[in-house]
């Protein structure tokens, strides 16, 4: 194959690559090459000279497929591959050998780090003799858009997809949109409202003509990719009639199941029909089919005796709905880290040591004690109350290596509510250090400390205990003044560590997109694509991605809408062609590439395989599990496989 | 290679695009430094090793063999890993069964998020290779 | 114990009825005691049949040579195939079905358990008779009684002399049958299954490099393994990279994307490759017949490397290669609980 003509572009990067490799002895020895045509270095080829350049190159060489070295294939694989269109030639025959990320930057050998960056370029270079010019495969796209999680992200992205024109389903697991938010009684750092800011977006998007609100359900199983998912929905039973449901209250009244509210984290009960607050959305009951006593009129049935508008049916079954979308956008919240892990704490067992979203509940209107700061265990009003900052969290050894971001924030929040409701009472603060990073916030700390007198220990709670006269000792040390404090506390709020929620688990395993080491859902690029799973068409949202606060949560709900309101724009979406392809020569019809097809993008015609283009994805699972090679990657081919293996075992 | 040089193995590094080889990046954005002697091969999932790819590494003079791809429950391809490491441990037995030395071939599970992980892996790779020597059991003779 | 009779009769009886348009079995050799394969396809020919423990041939090679016959004549048949059977040669035959070559109502198969016995190993026969040349052999409970040059018959114990594969047999029974002759003696064990592999794995690396090493630079590089594999039924074989099957349809890019992974030079690294792929593409598909191992003209012991996969597929990935028509491959299947701990 002398006959073709490979261009081969070598980037210094500045000094990123040329400083440790020889990007001159590269292109010399490249040139070498019986199948390269041209070979030349460039400063910076991802520059607009340097792109020029390689256009230029293409035409006055008559190249017909190109290397670049350069940097990661995620960064520039596009830009070089654009370039190759402008000069005239088939964007597949570019392609990057990634001499940076892979070579200059790891290494500090000159001589080696040269030697690999020739082998790297040389199996590029062996590869793309053999890459055929190919289309993009173009698919129509369903424009339609699937929200997990109905708190303030998901609620925020529904509703700024639902305002550009799609079609969108917002798919919540509780009885209520709403998440975590609607249990803050104010929020940092203007102490404003939380209900107040979060309900007339919940109405909105409740009562928007594109939503499509499904509470009280969850996402069974995805499948499809980018553009067209197929997403199969569970609805399950309230029980209830929701158009019919007057919420009067009279259900609840006689039903004699007491159980502990969820949204009150346990400071108050329901009943096993309930509502899950008085501003829920959907408006409506729930009967909560684990504390019933039998969903049957033998058993009980007193409820439905006293509805007067017969909304009640204990036959109601479970639904579940398959919906296309072409776009997903994961916004399934944090949970708490639970206070029984923290055995130094008292493991959950000491009274009146609440986590953070239980002292919201207590600071709340709508709360336990109607706003009033009442200690659980006594309903008396705490004087002395301490908060322990970063409990789980920064704590590799036990629990959570990272930050949770918000507690610093919080906490200082609870401190000036706490003395706004009882302002003779003293609160203080144990932390590690104040991380007030964010618009008002530092300012907000010194208020909390210089207005609200709250009293900030540098240092760590090693134990505390429930002492005869109904105190909590909080033992700990002041690693400023090196003295030990000893506080016997009326209250006490951990600023637990967030974690993600136990449904982000869930769903990452459904939809196959990946976690990081903590949990929480992976991004694309950490930098690049904070809002992009690496799956195309799926999206990441709020804290299942990271901890975060709630004016973040926001922003990356509405970039996420963005992302997936672009990609929901283009009439067709086009694949990537570079899928399998079938020898028919070779292929025995044996169905191995069958099975083994993770998409099941592959079928017998004939007693021959055939790759349905649409559905493959262009893994190669089938080609390595062919015994006669009868099916292989285009533009990865095992020949080209073969080459580069041989090119990168040449010295 | 001259006497007084010290033998450096040479390592063919079949990558995944998703995990492994954006692991291999994140370890050159942190500008964690590891030994130069393994080349990667960027496929597109770890389930699209063919066993020939590593038997020809081997033939062609590779002196050690490493296939690194997503965490299992991790894969891009939803099970490409899984079927990759039933396969690969099939090739790992056979190439130990005939006496091939076991640390000349190598899988690893390294994430996009495990720059440090994937650079440890390959200097471990590279030092357990230096014992072994050349491998010139099953290298082919060139003509 | 199987009447030969039954055989004839079964065999005759199928032509004659028109059941079947041919009947795949073994007969009398022209080259001593050996039974040689046969396909009949005239009911007089029956009595032609024979069943006796040099009938060690792999039966369902004949199964892929008549399909392969059908594809050249662009022929199909209205009336399926018969083939007499042993476990292993039912074994094979499902494998073939599994991966789709024949359809199951393409053959009926006439399943001979090997109960007490197996077949013969001729090295081991020609040690025990001291270089007597037996003109027939029969079974005879778990004895062989071999008729000698000079007329006289002399009785050995079939396990001193049985073909090793045969003393591991986990399977004589052929479970995959339209018809079975003979008892089920499955669970018998004459040697435990893999005897001769965890003995091999005894030794050292060192030890176990020296060995192979020294059986790659004996390979000749004949096929005669591959020729006799029913498994190895593709038209070109993946490590060939001189032949190259060229239909109308074989594109310039496939003539071009020939991979040379192995060259066909019988040297040690590309004879360890040839062997190292042909194990390969064998896991979860060789049920353990044998008849590499026993045509090998060097006398390769071939079924050690495929007796390597096949338990790995047995005891790491509870998989049974042979078992069943409608199970996933061996290598396009796995369990959540696969061996991870190899892994880095």
């Amino acid at each position: 194959m002398t006959n073709k003509r490979t261009g081969v572009f070598v980037c210094h990067c500045g000094t990123n690559i040329a400083a440790t490799v020889d990007v001159k002895k590269v292109a010399e020895t490249m040139a070498l090459e019986g199948t390269v045509a041209y070979s030349a270095d460039y400063v910076y080829m991802c520059s607009d000279p340097g792109q020029n350049a390689v256009i230029q190159a293409i035409k006055d060489n008559q190249l017909d497929s190109v290397i670049v070295s350069c940097c990661s294939p995620n960064l520039h694989e596009g830009t070089f591959r654009n370039n190759a269109i402008r000069a005239g030639i088939n964007e597949f025959t570019c392609e990057i050998a990634n001499i940076r990320e892979q070579c200059s930057w790891v290494h500090k050998d000159r001589a080696a780090a040269t030697e690999k960056a020739i082998k790297i370029v040389r199996s590029a270079a062996r590869r793309v003799v053999r890459n055929q010019s190919l289309d993009s495969i173009a698919i129509p796209v369903t424009r339609r858009a699937l929200v997990i999680g109905g708190g303030i992200a998901g609620i925020q992205a529904a509703l700024d997809m639902a305002n550009a024109g799609l079609d969108v389903v917002l798919v919540e697991k509780l009885a209520t949109i709403g998440g975590h938010m609607l249990q803050l009684s104010e929020t940092f750092p203007t102490l404003d409202c939380a209900q107040c800011v979060l309900s007339p977006k919940m109405v909105e998007v409740s009562r928007h003509p594109k939503v499509k609100l499904m509470t009280y359900s969850e996402v069974q199983e995805v499948s499809g990719s980018m553009g067209n998912f197929k997403v199969k929905i569970l609805k399950k039973p309230t029980y209830i009639d929701t158009e019919a449901c007057k919420i009067c209250d009279d259900c609840s009244v006689v039903c004699p199941v007491v159980v502990p509210n969820e949204y009150d984290l346990g400071l108050t009960s329901r009943r096993a029909i309930y509502i899950p607050f008085a501003q829920a959305i959907p408006a409506s009951y729930v009967l909560d089919e684990n504390a019933c006593l039998g969903l049957h009129p033998i058993r009980c049935g007193k409820c439905k005796d006293v509805c007067e508008v017969g909304a009640i049916n204990y036959d109601m079954l479970p639904q579940v709905v398959t919906e296309e979308f072409g776009a997903i956008i994961v916004a399934t919240g944090f949970d708490l880290y639970p206070q029984e892990k923290i055995l130094e704490y008292g493991a959950g067992n000491v009274p009146d040591v609440l986590d953070g979203l239980q002292f919201e509940r207590l600071c709340s209107a709508s709360g336990a004690t109607q706003g009033h700061v009442l200690r659980p265990s006594d309903k008396k009003e705490p004087k002395e109350v301490v908060f322990i900052q970063c409990v789980g969290s920064r704590d590799p050894a036990q629990h959570c290596a990272y930050c949770s971001k918000i507690c610093c924030m919080y906490t200082a929040k609870h401190a000036q509510l706490y003395k706004h409701h009882v302002p003779d009472g003293r609160a203080y603060i144990f932390y590690i250090d104040i991380r007030s990073g964010g618009k008002g916030y530092e300012e907000f700390v010194q208020r909390t400390m210089e207005n609200d007198g709250a009293v900030y220990l540098r240092g760590r709670v090693s134990k505390l205990h429930r002492t005869k006269d109904g105190k909590v000792r909080v033992m700990g040390t002041d690693t400023l003044t090196g003295q030990n404090v000893e506080i016997d506390a009326d209250m006490v709020v951990l600023a637990l560590a967030m974690q993600p929620s136990k449904g982000t688990e869930e769903i990452a395993k459904i939809l196959k997109i990946g976690r990081d080491k903590d949990g929480f859902l992976a991004e694309a690029h950490p930098k690049l694509r904070p809002v992009e799973s690496v799956t195309g068409g799926i999206f990441l949202a709020g804290a299942a991605q990271g901890p975060k606060d709630i004016p973040e949560t926001v922003a990356q709900a509405s970039a996420a809408a963005a992302k997936a309101i672009i990609l929901l724009s283009q009439p067709m979406l086009s694949r990537s062609p570079t899928i399998a392809r079938v020898r028919n020569s070779h292929c025995t019809g044996c169905e191995m590439c069958v099975d083994a097809c993770p998409y099941v993008a592959i079928r017998l015609e004939n007693g021959k395989a055939v790759v349905n283009e649409v559905l493959c994805e262009g893994c190669g699972a089938c080609s390595a599990t062919c015994v006669r090679a009868a099916i292989e990657v285009k533009n990865l081919s095992l020949a080209q496989v073969n080459d580069m293996i041989e090119a990168v075992m040449t010295v | 290679m001259s006497d007084e040089q010290v033998y450096e193995p040479k390592v063919v590094a079949f990558l995944c695009k998703w995990c492994s080889s954006a692991g291999s990046d994140l370890a050159g954005v942190s500008r964690i430094q590891y030994p130069a002697n393994a080349t990667p091969i960027q496929v597109m999932c770890t389930g699209g090793v063919s066993p020939m790819y590593v038997l020809s590494a081997l033939r062609k003079g590779a002196d050690g063999v490493l296939v690194s791809g997503c965490h299992p429950g991790d894969c891009h391809y939803i099970e490409g890993n899984y079927l990759a490491r039933r396969k690969l441990h099939l090739v790992k037995e056979l190439l130990e069964f005939v006496g091939i030395e076991p640390n000349r071939f190598r899988m690893s599970w390294v994430s996009a998020a495990e720059g440090g992980k994937f650079a440890q892996v390959v200097r471990d790779f590279v030092e357990d290779l230096r014992p072994l020597g050349p491998q010139d059991k099953v290298k082919a003779d060139r003509s | 114990m199987i009447n030969l009779k039954d055989i004839r009769d079964t065999a005759r009886d199928m032509l004659t009825k028109g059941e079947v348009r041919a009947v795949i079995g073994w007969q009398q050799g022209s080259r001593g005691m050996a039974a040689e394969p046969v396909v009949i396809t005239a009911p007089e020919q029956a009595d032609s049949l024979v069943w006796n423990p040099t009938c060690y041939h792999n039966l369902s090679l004949y199964l892929v040579n008549d399909k392969k016959a059908q594809a050249h004549s662009k022929q199909k048949p209205t009336l399926p195939i018969a083939i007499i059977a042993k476990g292993c040669d039912a074994r094979s035959t499902v494998v073939l079905m599994q991966e789709n070559y024949f359809r199951r109502d393409e053959v009926y198969i006439i399943g001979v358990s090997c109960e007490g016995t197996g077949v013969v190993d001729e090295h081991k026969l020609a040690v025990a008779l001291q270089g007597a040349q037996p003109t027939a052999a029969a079974f005879e409970g778990e004895d062989y009684v071999l008729t000698l040059a000079d007329g006289s018959e002399k009785r050995l114990s079939a396990r001193e002399v049985m073909a090793d594969r045969c003393l591991e047999c986990r399977e004589p029974f052929p479970k995959e049958n339209n018809l079975v002759l003979g008892e089920d003696k499955t669970g018998r064990s004459l040697e435990a299954p893999f005897a001769a592999l965890a003995r091999f794995e005894q030794k050292s690396e060192a030890e176990r490099w020296d060995f192979w090493k020294h059986q790659f630079e004996r390979c000749i590089r004949c096929f005669a393994c591959r020729s006799v594999c029913p498994m190895c039924f593709c038209d070109e074989c993946v490590v060939d990279s001189i032949e190259m099957k060229v239909v109308p349809a074989t594109t310039a890019q496939e003539k071009a994307d020939r991979v040379r992974w192995i060259e066909r030079s019988a040297t040690t690294a590309d004879n360890f490759g040839y062997h190292m792929t042909r194990a390969m593409h064998l896991a979860g598909r060789c049920i353990d017949c044998g008849e590499c191992e026993r045509v090998c003209p060097v006398n390769i012991p071939l079924r050690l490397l495929n007796n390597k996969m096949e338990r790995e597929a047995r005891e790491r990935f509870g998989y049974e290669p042979g078992a069943s028509i409608g199970a996933s491959s061996l290598v396009a299947s796995f369990r959540d609980d696969d061996p991870n701990a190899f892994i880095r």
